[in-house]
């Protein structure tokens, strides 16, 4: 017997109709296996994801699930969590999913601080539409909306959402399973929004005139452009250009969560304790 | 209804799940110790199929299991195997080399010729 995936997955929908070596596969399972770790009750988790690729993760997993529009997963897991807030959910996008059309919707997810996980996995292309440039595409690549090489600068996803609030920022790749499983473990855990991007390949759209044809090279290219934080932070500015660091990189247990505050608001209605004011915000509520 | 496929068939330290399998080559280029090989097979999408060739050379180290994305190859759980009477492998240096061939003939089987 090995480990039980069959628990969690809706055997139905087998084989995944991913590409063959696609990351999203491999992040499920660490999901999968993460979810295993921490004991939690499937009745207990909601998965929510958009469209893309990424899309198809809420498909095969045998929890709760929502497969909503394009971007808003986070307007959708935001009222999910406020109606119930003792479940844990889980937001999954691609990189196009949360930073393009749904950017607005993580922007404020993050700025709310509310309880939830969001797995960006960022593949730097839009994989399920034929290769165009997505907002995390590399300076000078070939995709399919700019053939003669993409001229845009390259969105971050992590410096995103620290700079809008989120309190537990993370990176990773999918080279590592066993380092993706526990740093996932961490971001579940904690309380607040977790961002945690998996960088992951695309060989078959990224790959194909990138010079990266098969699932091995791909992560080679992913294995170059990342470096452990520690040492990320040791070196010169013009050593990091282009450069990603992996780990945690941003953990804040005191910021006020969403939930919380909503819970002080139906106080106030309930007649249990005065209007929010000002005041309140000096010290935690 | 047909038996689980996490079920080690047999007391093998690693197993098969062939109709998941896209032959991706990912678990052949992450096994320390060259147990793995793709085979030609004309059925599969990609034209191969994963095959165990070296089942006793097999050091349970999980990784081909996590980078599976296909839920298609099982690794035995360590105490189970070893409460079965069985071991896995210490990694040697011919296990290495053979490891190093397999990679250099494209993830293909040593006893497989030819170009993929």
């Amino acid at each position: 017997m090995a480990f039980n995936y069959d628990k969690y997955l809706r055997l139905q929908k087998m084989p995944t109709l991913w590409c063959w070596g696609c990351g999203d596969g491999v992040i499920l399972k660490a999901f999968v296996r993460a979810i295993e770790k921490m004991g939690i009750d499937q009745n207990d988790v909601c998965v929510v994801s958009g469209i893309g690729c990424s899309g198809r993760f809420s498909s095969y997993v045998d929890f709760n699930t929502v497969h909503t529009t394009h971007g808003r997963t986070v307007a959708y897991a935001t009222g999910i969590k406020l109606a119930d807030p003792s479940k844990m959910v889980i937001c999954v996008a691609g990189d196009g999913d949360a930073l393009a059309i749904g950017g607005n919707h993580t922007i404020h997810g993050c700025r709310r601080n509310i309880d939830m996980t969001m797995i960006v996995i960022n593949n730097f292309i839009y994989g399920l539409t034929n290769s165009q440039t997505s907002p995390t595409t590399p300076k000078g690549m070939w995709t399919v909306s700019q053939k003669a090489g993409n001229i845009d600068p390259t969105f971050d996803t992590c410096d995103l959402a620290i700079a809008s609030g989120a309190s537990f920022v993370a990176r990773e790749t999918m080279l590592d399973p066993k380092k993706l499983e526990k740093v996932m473990i961490k971001s579940m855990e904690h309380k607040g929004f977790s961002m945690m991007e998996v960088l992951s390949n695309c060989h078959i759209n990224l790959g194909r005139k990138n010079k990266m044809v098969s699932a091995m090279e791909n992560l080679q290219w992913i294995d170059d452009i990342t470096v452990p934080k520690r040492k990320y932070d040791a070196m010169t500015e013009e050593e990091q250009l282009n450069l990603f660091p992996t780990g945690i990189i941003k953990q804040d247990t005191e910021a006020d969560e969403y939930c919380d505050m909503y819970a002080e608001i139906q106080k106030v209605h309930q007649g249990e304790r005065k209007k929010i004011t000002q005041d309140d915000f000096a010290k935690k509520i | 209804m047909a038996a689980s496929p996490m079920v080690n068939p047999g007391d093998q330290p690693v197993w098969v799940n062939t109709d998941n399998c896209k032959a991706c080559d990912i678990c052949v280029s992450v096994c320390p110790s060259g147990v793995l090989g793709m085979k030609y097979e004309s059925t599969s999408t990609l034209g191969a199929m994963i095959s165990i060739d070296h089942p006793e050379a097999c050091i349970g180290c999980n990784e081909c299991e996590l980078t599976c994305p296909d839920f298609a190859i099982y690794v035995a759980d360590k105490q189970e195997f070893k409460a079965a009477g069985f071991s896995f492998a210490k990694l040697t240096d011919e296990a290495k080399e053979r490891q190093a061939a397999i990679v250099a003939n494209n993830y293909m089987s040593l006893s497989e010729q030819g170009v993929k």
